[in-house]
């Protein structure tokens, strides 16, 4: 585990988001990364139980239950700007007993599924994120595995990611912001994941509410 | 297995709904042995079943999780609702788990270092994690119950007639 930047990378003109993970893709080859099997990433929604205590009309809190191909047997959970527990995949059957409470939003369940790949000391994810039957977006995970400091590697992990996003490489990721000297863990790119996710969803205009 | 020993710090959570009962959910950390997981479990209600069936039954998910646990069931909703130390011995047998412990009350709510004994006895557990419908290893805890007569008289009570 080292230090993990996640970005969206906006669709090509006149491209279709295959065409343009096929683009991406095809330039990770030549620069000579190597194919490493698939990923996936998944999200699911739940209502709070602050919508179903509190007070008529008051929109509850939104609680997200995560997935990650690269930790299988795990589950993170997590609310926007709040902590991220890490648990077990026990932690999907508590939901489940939960459901009096907290109500899955089926519909808004997003997964990024693609191909894994890795360059030297890169560990490269090029994903399409999907919400229900259709493709909303492209996500591009890039790990540096040596470090674990992420200010002592941004500048590496920027400069590697604009050799092969151009001018679509991200900024800092606010995560880094909050971490300062202290050690990148797994959970930092679920926080990633999540903030990508609903930029999406947004982007969508899918109505949240109404779901359930 | 070796019989080990144990200091354990267990907080009880509740979630109020809409609905009567409340959901209860127990946060449990090691006092003695650091890097841990912290434990989360649910206990569903305990099913007294027939005279066939020798021990009481309940449902049971156990999760391992990080440390910030008690935050993110905060974060959830929940309010913890009482705490205590449990300290003591655990021993296997099979599946089997002996639990031979003390419950310690909290004299200062989230000060585990200041605590007094509930009473000068022990309480003893036996219990077994097993998949739902294997009724078959109740027997097997009756025989090991057995085992510890006249010392102790591990019995199947229902709870339903302590409250």
């Amino acid at each position: 585990m080292g230090v993990t930047c996640v970005a969206q990378v906006p669709v090509a003109e006149g491209k279709s988001v295959q065409q343009t993970v096929e683009l991406l893709t095809r330039k990770l080859e030549l620069l000579g990364a190597e194919k490493q099997g698939t990923f996936c990433v998944d999200c699911e929604t739940y209502h709070t139980a602050a919508s179903t205590i509190g007070s008529q009309g008051q929109t509850g809190k939104l609680m997200y239950v995560m997935h990650n191909s690269e930790y299988p047997l795990s589950c993170f959970a997590l609310f926007e700007n709040g902590p991220c527990l890490i648990a077990d995949a026990n932690f999907d059957i508590l939901m489940v007993k939960l459901k009096g409470f907290f109500q899955n939003a089926k519909a808004n369940k997003i997964e990024s599924r693609g191909t894994r790949y890795q360059y030297c000391d890169f560990l490269v994810k090029v994903g399409t994120v999907t919400m229900g039957p259709s493709a909303r977006g492209i996500s591009v995970e890039v790990e540096y595995g040596p470090c674990v400091i992420a200010n002592d590697c941004w500048n590496l992990l920027m400069e590697f990611m604009q050799s092969f996003m151009g001018s679509h490489a991200p900024g800092v990721p606010s995560v880094f912001g909050t971490k300062h000297d202290s050690v990148y863990g797994p959970a930092d790119t679920m926080v990633q994941y999540m903030e990508l996710f609903n930029k999406i969803r947004k982007q969508q205009q899918v109505p949240v509410a109404g779901i359930r | 297995m070796e019989p080990e020993t144990f200091l354990d710090h267990e907080m009880v959570f509740l979630l109020k709904g809409q609905q009567a009962s409340p959901f209860v959910l127990r946060a449990r950390r090691s006092m003695d042995k650091g890097g841990m997981p912290w434990h989360l479990r649910y206990l569903g209600q305990p099913e007294i079943g027939d005279k066939n069936r020798h021990a009481l039954v309940r449902n049971c998910v156990d999760i391992a999780t990080s440390d910030n646990l008690t935050d993110f069931l905060v974060e959830m909703g929940f309010r913890m609702d009482h705490e205590f130390v449990a300290k003591g011995h655990v021993f296997r047998k099979g599946i089997m788990k002996i639990m031979v412990y003390k419950i310690f009350r909290i004299l200062m709510p989230g000060n585990t270092e200041s605590i007094e004994p509930l009473s000068l006895s022990y309480l003893v557990e036996l219990n077994v994690v097993a998949p739902a419908g294997q009724d078959v290893v109740s027997d097997d805890m009756r025989n090991f119950a057995e085992q510890l007569k006249p010392l102790v008289h591990l019995e199947k009570i229902d709870p339903k007639r302590l409250m």
